[in-house]
């Protein structure tokens, strides 16, 4: 009778520290269609759903699948395909996690454990995304539901109650830091920002908040020059001045979705020479790069590009290493709690303690009533009892038979999970304490 | 008699900056180089005060044998570089400074009690001139080179990425840029005087202001090494490294005409 459906969670993925820039590179450009990639892998046979994040840093395929070895198979041939990658590449930067293990890395990930910069924010919205687009696909089901939603609850608790993100190490703070080697003081600096994303806008913010003067938004499209300008109460231009903005500029954020180098050598030489060898910072963020690498090599020209600023960040991350320890806990806190999520999703470990469940509402509602039953003769007492259970067990009595019976199906894990859900089954057990209690006395209050 | 007192009190003093600042860098306090800093500024004033009392009961200058042109030596760099310090808060220039300071005056220590004999042909203003624009034209390229390494230093933290966290300990390069570039222009025209003030007294004592002796020949390539710095800064807009390496290149000239001379060639700038 005990049902096991064929549940497999199944994580396959590549990051920054397992896949060089130029890997990822390729499949960011290829595999930029996030909501097409999710159709595709939902498409496969053996996945049940299925979520599919992408950023710069990291290329993480979630799935549930019906069928382990065939299914894992299936995914890497995607990443094979999209990536554009030989088989070796593929063998070196992959890596496959299952069940409990792919929960722990989703929540790594979310709760920004996993990111290049420990603790940077970005990652949450990005995961939030990610689910957004697999909610819209119809290809998230119980087990992505409840993963995803078990993660963004991991990334709370480790943002409140670590102080990762407080005193956050992340690109933009790297970046100033930088500035600051360079410049020594940012006020009068002149921030000239090509293209727009998160990452470049926080660290233009982190710039200005630092005391950088001036900033200048260079834009494919003036509109959205325009507009950022406007945030940053800066100066929008048109993308073909960006040559001259070079000259006035002290400090260059680029993070646009071209392909190839926005800003060459011969561009930065050239400026360099009507500045006056003026120093000039160059932040590329954008992947793939936006800046010729060869930029860097001319005397007075810093640049850094996305995997420096990660170097430098690593070396900052020791400090924190203590905080990434708290979340390291509760990261596996929580991944038991959702492996013992994960193991009731069988019918007899549900319909036992739906029963325990009722029980314990019968005794706390029978012991609330003491004062007058207390008064009642014996017979009356009994008589109270076994109503109570009957009409309890009479309204539970359906159910479990529906429940006893889809064990047969394959749906059963939605009526298992739903189960769980209307009765709160989780909450109140162990794992969840304070809830739990927390539940119970508001249970309590109800009908004074 | 209060002037070799006043010597060993100052000595002290440069030994006790140095111990502070290295500890500050080992540390990371910033109190630590402050006080450091305060330190070195109370040993400057003693060594200031231990030169100007020497200089009254002496009775002529303060630099004329080679113990006294080391003790002025580390008085001017400690003096540039409490100047430069409050320009620009780099502390950590001080760590360099101040234990160079202690060891010139530690072999000055060797010498300087007795009484300094001066030569009829060294009496005279022109002298005391020569010797003091030099020797402060000197310290202030000496630190302008000290800047110019620890410029390459960050430079090259910077480029490397990975060794970003010794960084930590320089200045930004802006400071040292800064530090570097007026050291140059102050120590060239200072170097300048002291060798125009050379000129007028070997004109009036040997008849001819100039004569290509080996020294003055090196003398000379330094110079011009420093016209060609000056230059390319202010027309030609060069900042930063190319700037650095050339002072470093030369300060090295600058040694040799300084000290190396003396060992390869006979000059006619031997006292003696």
């Amino acid at each position: 009778m005990i049902f096991h459906e064929k549940m497999h969670i199944v994580l396959v993925g590549m990051n920054h520290k397992t896949a060089p820039l130029a890997i990822r590179e390729r499949l960011a450009l290829s595999c930029g269609d996030a909501s097409r990639a999710v159709s595709d892998v939902r498409g496969l046979p053996q996945v049940n759903e299925v979520l599919y994040l992408s950023t710069c840093n990291r290329v993480e395929v979630l799935a549930h699948l019906n069928e382990e070895t065939a299914g894992i198979d299936a995914l890497r041939s995607f990443i094979l395909a999209h990536g554009n990658l030989s088989p070796e590449e593929l063998e070196e930067c992959l890596y496959v996690y299952r069940d409990d293990k792919a929960a722990r890395h989703l929540f790594r990930v979310a709760a920004s454990l996993d990111s290049m910069v420990m603790g940077e924010p970005q990652i949450l919205g990005q995961v939030k995304e990610a689910y957004r687009q697999s909610v819209r696909h119809g290809a998230s089901g119980i087990l992505i539901n409840k993963l995803l939603h078990h993660a963004f609850r991991v990334a709370k608790r480790v943002r409140t109650e670590t102080s990762i993100a407080s005193n956050a190490v992340s690109v933009s703070y790297a970046a100033v830091e930088l500035a600051k080697k360079i410049f020594g003081r940012l006020e009068g600096k002149t921030i000239l920002l090509v293209g727009a994303g998160e990452m470049s806008e926080l660290a233009a913010r982190h710039l200005l908040k630092n005391g950088a003067g001036k900033i200048v938004v260079v834009n494919r499209t003036l509109e959205n020059a325009v507009r950022l300008a406007e945030e940053f109460q800066g100066v929008p231009e048109e993308f073909d001045r960006l040559e001259e903005q070079l000259e006035e500029a002290d400090i260059v954020v680029s993070s646009t979705g071209a392909s190839g180098y926005v800003i060459t050598e011969a561009m930065v030489r050239a400026a360099l020479r009507r500045r006056k060898n003026r120093f000039l910072f160059l932040i590329d963020i954008a992947v793939p790069r936006d800046i010729d690498p060869a930029a860097g090599e001319i005397d007075n020209v810093y640049l850094y590009n996305i995997d420096h600023l990660q170097e430098i960040v690593d070396g900052n991350m020791k400090t924190r290493m203590r905080e990434a320890e708290k979340a390291e806990r509760i990261v596996e806190e929580e991944t038991l709690h959702f492996t013992e999520w994960l193991n009731t999703l069988e019918v007899v470990p549900t319909i036992r303690s739906l029963k325990d469940r009722a029980d314990a509402i019968i005794g706390g509602e029978i012991e609330k009533s003491l004062s007058w039953i207390r008064d009642l003769r014996d017979e009356d007492r009994e008589r109270v009892e076994v109503l109570v259970h009957s009409v309890v067990n009479k309204m539970l009595h359906d159910p479990l038979t529906s429940l006893k019976d889809a064990s047969q199906d394959d749906g059963v894990l939605a009526y298992v999970a739903a189960v769980r859900d209307l009765f709160r089954l989780d909450r109140a057990g162990k794992s969840r304490g304070r809830h739990g209690k927390k539940d119970e006395k508001e249970k309590k209050e109800e009908p004074s | 008699m209060m002037e070799p007192w006043l010597f060993k009190a100052a000595l002290f003093g440069y030994l006790l900056s140095t111990g502070g600042y290295l500890a500050s860098i080992v540390v990371r306090r910033v109190i630590v180089a402050r006080a450091s800093t305060w330190l070195l500024f109370a040993s400057f004033s003693i060594h200031t005060l231990f030169m100007a009392l020497r200089w009254w009961a002496g009775g002529h200058g303060p630099v004329v044998n080679v113990y006294e042109s080391l003790s002025f030596l580390a008085w001017a760099v400690t003096g540039g570089y409490l100047v430069f310090q409050t320009m620009t808060k780099t502390r950590v220039l001080g760590a360099f400074v101040a234990p160079l300071s202690f060891l010139l005056m530690t072999i000055t220590s060797a010498g300087i009690t007795g009484e300094s004999v001066v030569p009829d042909i060294l009496r005279g203003y022109w002298v005391p001139a020569h010797v003091i624009f030099t020797l402060t034209g000197e310290a202030l390229l000496a630190l302008a080179c000290l800047a110019g390494v620890m410029y390459l230093l960050q430079d090259r933290a910077l480029r490397n990425k990975k060794a970003f966290r010794f960084s930590r300990f320089l200045p930004p390069l802006r400071d040292l840029d800064r530090i570097n570039h007026l050291a140059v222009l102050w120590g060239f025209v200072s170097f300048t005087a002291g060798i125009l003030a050379g000129a007028v007294w070997a004109g009036a004592v040997w008849g001819r202001p100039w004569q290509w002796d080996p020294k003055q020949v090196f003398t000379f390539l330094t110079w011009m090494l420093y016209v060609l710095l000056v230059h390319q800064r202010l027309a030609i807009g060069w900042k930063g490294r190319k700037a650095a390496l050339l002072s470093i290149l030369a300060l090295a000239v600058l040694l040799f005409s300084l000290a190396g001379v003396h060992a390869f060639f006979t000059t006619v700038h031997d006292f003696s």
